[in-house]
């Protein structure tokens, strides 16, 4: 059953996007991240435009960290505090990173930059996840003891001004810190069209050292701000928010998040960022390494101007 | 359309047609549409006439980049602007358009892929564009062509030009049907189809269809709002969004 979509003005499948969207909603609910950066290229390969493709998905993005949050703050696992900084951070990014990509994008470099993001970022993040989880995943299964966690918190985190409290988290450090990682990933979220998440909860997890019982709900709850926002950017800006995409993918969204938070509860969570770790890395290779294969037509439709 | 032609010898040939749809409606199962157009040629001289088909979309500029590798990496050259480009253009005829009319006449009417009028501003013009500054628009020189027939190939591959020799195919004597399809990404808006007749290389008559792509419906609504009111469009997705995101909790827990 294939249905036409005002604004993407393609027709598709409707029950495989409402698929995708439960398959994304199922990976954001387990892991407490947006998935845009894995719904974003699926959608491209449906022929659906890049822009909007990343705008439309936010929207799914705020539906299914929405239905998360409110179940994560049930179960007080959201630090509302914490988050609320964060996104103050980031929204002051997302500003800058949807003017940052309007230039990119009239300069014919936005596809570009996109995928070395994707490289560099996703990359980085899912080695780094990938060594530290599978080194703890390592040591439960030979038995010896988990790493004696000192306090490793860095002394830069209580030595700047500006501290406040974070109950949930049990914390008590400047504000800064979370700030300016909230404005990084927002530009981040604007270049890239997702919400993040891949980059803050490692953020929150080693440079914040938040106890893992709130990293989850926390970044969803920052997610859903910062997907909020730029969803009203791009409405009022660009027009490239497709209601009807973002109804189908939403649809299917918010019922695999529900079941992604439950299923998040039956593992560990060195096993869940072992799994996330993977799919970070393999995604990240797979959009960047195609700016190195040649193409098969050396020239592209650069968009920006209709057509 | 008037045009400096030496007064046709009398009996001239004329055409007329028709088209089977004058208005597509995009609609939530909108695949694209195949339109048929239906004609005569009423020729009592002994000379042969031709009847060709062009469809036009309305105009989309188009930039367009080419990638080149720089150390190892394919980037974007800074694209060109093509001002002009019809979204959509089809053209049919019922043999060769080089063994219809000369290279000047086509060019004139802009009738084949390779005669459409495509503008690129002056060589090396810079300009400001979306807040940008220093857009080059066009610095290609010797690589127009390079550049303009990648547009076609982009837009052929798309479905977006065509151009078929065999697509005027006549059903009886002098009475010949085209058919015209639209892919889904076809451009919304007013197109024009021209019948071009011509003889001995000269085009005697020229009859022109309106045609008209349109959403009508949810389709309609939802576009007309994007556009018009985008803020609160945006607003209203949102809060969509995050109110089925709190039903879905809700269901969820009590089940």
């Amino acid at each position: 059953m294939d249905v036409y979509l005002p604004i993407a003005e393609v027709s598709v499948n409707a029950p495989l996007l409402i698929g995708l969207g439960m398959v994304v909603g199922f990976i954001s609910g387990l892991f407490g991240i947006g998935g845009g950066f894995l719904m974003a290229p699926v959608l491209v390969f449906m022929g659906i435009p890049p822009a909007v493709a990343v705008a439309s998905q936010a929207n799914h993005v705020v539906a299914s960290s929405a239905s998360s949050v409110f179940a994560y703050g049930r179960k007080r696992a959201v630090d509302f505090r914490m988050g609320a900084v964060l996104a103050a951070g980031g929204a002051v990014g997302s500003l800058i990173g949807v003017e940052i990509f309007r230039m990119l994008r009239l300069m014919g470099q936005g596809d570009l930059v996109v995928s070395l993001s994707y490289l560099i970022f996703l990359g980085v993040i899912g080695g780094l996840m990938l060594t530290e989880s599978l080194g703890s995943l390592l040591r439960r299964r030979r038995g010896e003891p988990p790493e004696v966690v000192k306090d490793r918190r860095p002394a830069w985190l209580y030595g700047l001004p500006l501290k406040m409290k974070f109950p949930r988290s049990r914390l008590y450090i400047s504000v800064i810190p979370p700030i300016l990682i909230g404005v990084f990933v927002g530009i981040l979220s604007a270049v890239m069209g997702v919400g993040g998440g891949f980059v803050l909860v490692p953020a929150m997890v080693y440079l914040l050292r938040m106890p893992a019982g709130v990293v989850v709900g926390t970044s969803l709850f920052q997610i859903i701000i910062t997907t909020s926002l730029v969803t009203i950017l791009q409405a009022g800006r660009n027009q490239t928010v497709d209601l009807m995409l973002a109804t189908l993918l939403l649809f299917g969204g918010v019922i695999g998040a529900q079941l992604g938070a439950r299923a998040s509860a039956r593992f560990r969570a060195e096993e869940l960022r072992v799994v996330l770790a993977v799919i970070v890395l393999l995604v990240g290779l797979q959009m960047g390494l195609g700016v190195f294969v040649t193409p098969s037509d050396p020239f592209v439709l650069a968009p920006g101007m209709g057509g | 359309m008037a045009y400096d032609l030496p007064p046709p010898p009398v009996p001239a040939a004329s055409v007329s047609a028709a088209l089977t749809t004058t208005k597509v409606e995009v609609t939530s199962d909108y695949h694209g549409q195949k339109i048929v157009l239906y004609g005569a040629v009423f020729n009592s001289t002994d000379r042969p006439a031709d009847v060709v088909v062009v469809v036009r979309g309305p105009d989309q500029p188009v930039r367009i980049a080419r990638k080149v590798q720089v150390a190892g990496l394919w980037l974007n050259s800074r694209p060109v602007v093509f001002q002009g480009a019809p979204g959509f253009y089809t053209v049919a005829s019922s043999r060769p358009l080089s063994e219809i009319a000369d290279y000047g006449t086509l060019r004139r009417l802009a009738i084949g892929v390779d005669h459409l009028a495509f503008k690129t501003p002056a060589d090396g013009a810079v300009e400001t564009r979306f807040g940008v500054k220093d857009l080059v628009v066009s610095r290609l020189g010797s690589d127009y062509l390079d550049y303009r027939r990648a547009v076609v190939r982009i837009k052929h591959a798309a479905g977006l030009y065509d151009q078929n020799e065999h697509g005027v195919t006549y059903v009886d004597k002098g009475l010949f049907r085209a058919e015209i399809n639209l892919p889904t990404s076809a451009p919304i808006g007013r197109y024009q189809a021209e019948i071009h007749l011509f003889q001995e290389g000269r085009e005697v008559q020229v009859r022109q269809r309106p045609l008209e792509v349109r959403k009508v419906g949810i389709e309609r609504t939802i576009y007309l709002f994007a556009h018009e009111r985008p803020w609160a469009y945006g607003i209203l997705a949102v809060l969509l969004a995050i109110a089925s995101g709190y039903g879905a909790s809700v269901i969820f827990r009590r089940s």
